[in-house]
């Protein structure tokens, strides 16, 4: 009876455990991809510490009406930090906002806000959005460096979701935004599973770095087995050589 | 209608999770699988497809080389992903697409949809690539959304083994992309 109860109660908390795990997709849905987000530069390494974020920047969902990177989530926190070192992109005073979608909602509207001040509104006409939205939004003739927030408001839903955005606007006007000219290369960082073996790689190899451009015919080794490059890639965690036979043959 | 639409929810997720692992026949641990392992491969399966899609537009579309090679690399990469992902469901008795319904519940249909495609296929130039760019980091990011359910509550040591690869491996391609869109060459 009691191996009963249990085993009842252990299918509930599966079940339970389940609904957790599948209701998380319903949290992912939108940020602005390029000038860069706060959270799309989280996303893509340029800055550090950014905690949960760095996996979800579609996720910054909130009540409609907030004026907050992190449209109020502790969890996000970081977003509303300006002491973590976000680089601003070099724009003239007309820019392209760019946004990825995972969940393309009916929307109302997108708004984009300067300190207080809305500066554009894009409608939506309660319509779901395109596979991708782009927004050209004036900046009404400010200079140096701003803060503009954008908030995505879902039509059937009272949330809206947040994306932060740093600029430094020139002082030319109309101009097309420019990238900072400090684009840090991505730095090959040490693959954890891949440590150096103790002999030294034959002549004419290289260990296997993630971050590394491989062109074909490339040889590595990878835990001491040696690989040939099949297909020009940036090698990347998850594409370890004994991984993706597509792209290395074992040789 | 809502209402029946959260209970036909509730009843899949728990068919889902209260479904015992299949038993293994001997010496074989890649026949043990669960409902979750079959709708991670299922779903992954119409993803990949799009995914292949959309990179091979890029392969002749793109302007840029570093776009073009990433483009050619997840062409292969995920080419070889979507057979073992055949293989097994065949192996499992399992069809290689499910009815897309009996998985909105579990956040199906996060993918890009045909007629997304074709309008990206109309784009040329910076527009083709920045479209491009954006779209495949959509649907990454929701491959990862898939790829944490199997890891969630899946059980085959082999969907679990690929769900952990393409969480990591999508995160660094949308890493690479994101950084593509904010640094034109």
């Amino acid at each position: 009876m009691r191996k009963a109860i249990a085993a009842v109660l252990m299918t509930l908390a599966t079940a339970a455990a389940a609904l957790l795990v599948t209701a998380s997709p319903a949290s992912a849905h939108g940020y602005i991809s390029s000038p860069p987000s706060r959270q799309a530069m989280c996303a893509q390494g340029r800055v550090a510490n950014c905690g949960a974020i760095v996996y979800e920047p579609q996720s910054v969902e909130g009540p409609k009406g907030l004026t907050s990177c992190s449209g109020g989530n502790s969890r996000f926190a970081q977003l509303d930090n300006p002491n973590m070192g976000w680089p601003a992109t070099s724009v003239g005073n007309t820019v392209t906002f760019n946004w990825v979608f995972t969940a393309r909602h009916a929307t109302t509207n997108w708004e984009y806000f300067v300190g207080g001040t809305r500066i554009a509104v894009i409608d939506g006409g309660g319509r779901q959005p395109d596979a991708t939205a782009s927004h050209t939004v004036n900046l009404g003739g400010r200079t140096g460096r701003i803060l503009v927030l954008a908030r995505w408001n879902v039509a059937d839903t009272v949330n809206a979701f947040y994306s932060c955005v740093d600029l430094q606007v020139g002082g030319g006007g109309g101009g097309n935004p420019t990238p900072t000219p400090t684009q840090p290369s991505p730095t090959p960082s040490q693959s954890p599973t891949a440590s150096p073996t103790a002999s030294q790689p034959p002549a004419g190899t290289t260990t296997w770095a993630s971050g590394t451009a491989y062109k074909v015919g490339d040889r590595v080794t990878y835990n001491g087995v040696t690989y040939q490059c099949l297909q020009a890639h940036t090698a990347i965690p998850g594409w370890e050589p004994p991984n993706v036979p597509a792209l290395w043959k074992r040789v | 209608m809502k209402r029946f639409a959260l209970l036909l929810a509730a009843f899949l997720l728990a068919g889902c999770a209260a479904a015992p692992a299949q038993p293994a026949p001997a010496g074989t641990e890649q026949r043990v699988f669960n409902d979750t392992d079959v709708m991670f491969s299922q779903m992954m399966v119409a993803h990949h497809s799009q995914a292949l899609e959309m990179v091979r537009l890029a392969r002749t579309k793109a302007v840029r080389e570093d776009i073009r090679t990433l483009a050619a690399a997840i062409d292969v990469t995920e080419t070889d992903e979507l057979k073992t992902m055949q293989v097994w469901l065949g192996a499992w008795g399992q069809p290689s697409a499910a009815d897309p319904s009996a998985h909105a519940a579990h956040g199906g249909a996060h993918g890009t949809s045909p007629d997304d495609i074709k309008a990206l296929g109309a784009t040329s130039g910076t527009e083709f690539e920045t479209k491009f760019l954006n779209m495949l980091i959509a649907h990454q990011h929701n491959a990862i959304e898939i790829a944490r359910m199997e890891t969630g509550t899946g059980v085959n040591p082999g969907a679990l083994d690929l769900a952990r690869r393409i969480d990591e491996s999508r995160t660094a391609e949308i890493q690479q992309m994101l950084r593509y869109l904010n640094a034109p060459s």
